[in-house]
């Protein structure tokens, strides 16, 4: 292991209270070749990947990431061990794909994602895929990095940019996030106001019901009625 | 020549020729050197014991003598040793008969004198007796003549207590008729009043315990219940059984609608403290008290219910659990805390805990949907926290709405319960509580008339 021996992996332990999150995006884009390719009747070519959903260098903290893909691809387990951390890939039909990332620090346990591959609109009234178009299926994840150790500290916070040029996203996860959260908590709100009334209605129905079954009561204790006699 | 392939274990060839001749008449001095191939075992010779005398052809039979030989020579059995004993055509006389009819039967001619070996079985019930002041002292009744007593105890000494045979042979053209229970209740009556008053043992009537005197009792009245029922019982026609039939089927459906909704009432009483404790703190109801008074009073109910039930069917209610036990704890769903350390995805603090069954979780989904909210949302930290607050709640929604609904159900029962108690009147619902339909989940209206188990209608039809 090449690691400096002043972050082994016994090193310290644990740094108390600290939580450091990475946010990052995972998924797929894929193009449709525009018809079926001759030799094996793949339709498709298509990247995996996973990034940082800041401009940063992942390679700093992560080791290596672990794609498993369908079996009935040649070593379906494929390793990248450098950004991008992306794997491209033709195919005609859609799967799940197993991501595991690793860490460098031994200590931490390595992180497992699922991501269905999509090759395919949604809606498939929309006719034909369209040729060269990309279609990204993407997804934003947190890692979180609960009370790290303290090589895992060190690495997580001496983190260089990928690029000096502007780092976006295909899909704007800063919007989404904030319409979620809106919607969510309307939701919510709502939800709260239902409990109350329902509430009032069951404690109303409870009520009810032993008023009733009072009066069943008196009915049935009453010497007079008919009922005894039955008993 | 012989000693040398003796010892080399070589076999003479002369043994080993088998002829006709040395089979038939093989002698002593050969046998000896035969092998084992001409050996047969003799027939009835255990396999072990052939194998001790035979292991080595060239071995000498054991010098001790044994006693097997005799054994395989003699098997047959000796029969007819003896001189047949004679049979004779006899006549006898059965000491059980009083009127010394002589009849034949085959018996040794050795034993001669001996009595009828059949006449110990002749058992005599002795019958208790008594004099014509006795009669008047103890025995006097009403109901009963002496001379009918009379008849009876006659017929009780002819016929051995047989008091079916008794009833038929009784004079009915001198007395009038009764029936077998008066005649034993007579006659037990009788045998316990002397039983007292003599000393005569009786001893089918009176057994000693610890030096006391113990009386059969005949329960007359009970005997006629018992075979009155029986008789009911045999009489049914094949409507009648077919009718209780269905009714038991059908008080098994009240039973276990009944014991349903008794534990929905149970996880209401839950479902309440921990809307009561859940992390909306909108309002703080006395719930709680209501609730206790209710079920309370709802069990002085239930055990009026139960009281007419048992009357027909022997029901193995399920004991009403303690509702103390309720976990006042959380409310909806509980997400669990944070793990201690390492690295995780925020998108598994989103993930249902795994106590939520199958049927939640469709439901819950289900009602995501109806808002049109991601099933798995963007999972940042505020978005996680407020999103499982919102299953959370949403769960309790479903648990609310399915309380009321048993609650409804319940009141409609109830309802049926108290028209039937009480024609021609009726209780009202509160409107408010009417339309809950809470998916589809509320009965039709025809098995709600069916489940009411109104206990009167019951008792009447059975």
């Amino acid at each position: 292991m090449s690691l400096p021996t002043d972050f082994g992996p016994d090193s310290g332990g644990r740094v108390k209270g600290l939580v450091i999150v990475k946010p990052i995006v995972y998924g797929n884009v894929a193009r449709y070749f525009g018809k079926k390719r001759e030799e094996d009747g793949h339709t498709h070519q298509w990247t995996v990947y996973v990034k940082p959903y800041a401009n940063e260098d992942m390679s700093a903290y992560i080791k290596k990431i672990h794609f498993k893909l369908h079996e009935s691809y040649a070593n379906p387990n494929r390793i990248i061990t450098k950004p991008p951390y992306e794997l491209t890939e033709t195919g005609w039909g859609e799967f799940e794909i197993v991501i595991k990332i690793y860490f460098h620090d031994p200590n931490e346990r390595p992180v497992t994602l699922y991501h269905i591959l999509k090759l395919f609109q949604s809606p498939v009234s929309e006719g034909m895929p369209q040729v060269g178009r990309a279609l990204v299926s993407e997804s934003y994840e947190e890692i979180v990095f609960q009370e790290p150790t303290q090589l895992m500290q060190h690495l997580l916070n001496n983190v260089k940019p990928i690029t000096n040029g502007p780092w976006c996203h295909d899909t704007n996860f800063e919007d989404k996030k904030e319409k979620t959260l809106e919607k969510i908590i309307a939701v919510q709100t709502k939800v709260r106001s239902e409990i109350l009334e329902l509430k009032d209605k069951l404690q109303l129905a409870k009520d009810t019901i032993t008023k009733f079954k009072d009066e069943i009561a008196k009915l049935q204790n009453n010497p007079g009625s008919n009922l005894l006699s039955v008993i | 020549m012989a000693d040398i392939l003796d010892i080399l274990d070589i076999e003479q060839p002369s043994a080993s020729e088998i002829t006709k001749d040395s089979i038939i008449h093989g002698d002593k001095n050969k046998k000896k050197y035969v092998t084992a191939k001409a050996v047969r075992r003799p027939e009835g010779m255990h396999r072990e014991v052939f194998a001790l005398l035979y292991n080595d052809n060239k071995e000498l039979p054991p010098l001790l003598p044994t006693d097997t030989g005799k054994a395989y020579k003699q098997n047959k059995a000796k029969l007819g040793m003896r001189k047949v004993r004679k049979w004779a055509w006899a006549p006898f006389t059965n000491p059980a008969r009083k009127d010394n009819a002589v009849f034949y039967h085959w018996k040794r001619a050795a034993d001669e004198a001996k009595e009828y070996p059949f006449a110990q079985f002749n058992k005599q019930v002795s019958i208790p007796s008594y004099s014509e002041s006795e009669y008047n002292q103890y025995l006097k009744s009403e109901d009963w003549s002496q001379a009918e007593t009379d008849h009876l105890m006659d017929l009780c000494q002819r016929f051995d207590l047989r008091f079916i045979i008794i009833h038929d042979r009784w004079d009915k053209a001198a007395f009038r008729d009764r029936s077998v229970e008066d005649l034993k209740e007579r006659y037990y009556n009788i045998c316990a009043i002397l039983s007292k008053v003599k000393t005569n043992p009786w001893s089918n009537t009176v057994t000693m315990v610890n030096g006391e005197k113990r009386v059969y009792h005949y329960d007359a009245d009970h005997e006629r219940k018992r075979k009155e029922q029986l008789k009911r019982l045999f009489e049914r026609t094949q409507e009648q059984i077919d009718e209780e039939q269905m009714l038991l089927t059908e008080v098994k459906k009240i039973e276990a609608r009944k014991r349903e909704r008794e534990r929905k009432t149970q996880d209401l009483q839950k479902l309440i403290s921990r809307a009561d404790s859940g992390g909306n703190n909108i309002i703080q109801t006395n719930i709680n008290d209501a609730a206790n008074t209710l079920t309370s009073a709802s069990s002085i109910a239930r055990r009026h219910d139960r009281k007419l039930h048992k009357k027909k069917i022997s029901s193995q209610q399920r004991p009403v659990r303690a509702v103390e036990a309720v976990t006042v704890e959380w409310a909806g769903i509980k997400f669990p805390e944070a793990r201690g350390t390492g690295v995780w995805l925020r998108s598994q603090r989103m993930k249902l805990p795994p106590g939520i069954g199958q049927r939640k979780t469709k439901a819950l989904e289900q009602e995501l949907r109806l808002m049109s909210i991601d099933i798995a949302p963007t999972p940042t930290e505020a978005i996680c926290k407020h999103f499982n607050e919102l299953r959370s709640d949403l769960a309790l929604v479903l648990d609310l709405k399915n309380a009321l609904a048993s609650c409804e159900f319940e009141l409609q029962a109830l309802r049926h319960q108290y028209e039937a108690l009480n024609p021609g009147k009726t209780l009202t619902i509160p409107p408010s509580l009417c339309n809950t339909n809470t998916d589809g989940e509320s009965k039709p209206v025809g098995e709600i008339i069916d489940v009411v188990g109104s206990p009167s209608t019951l008792n009447n039809t059975i």
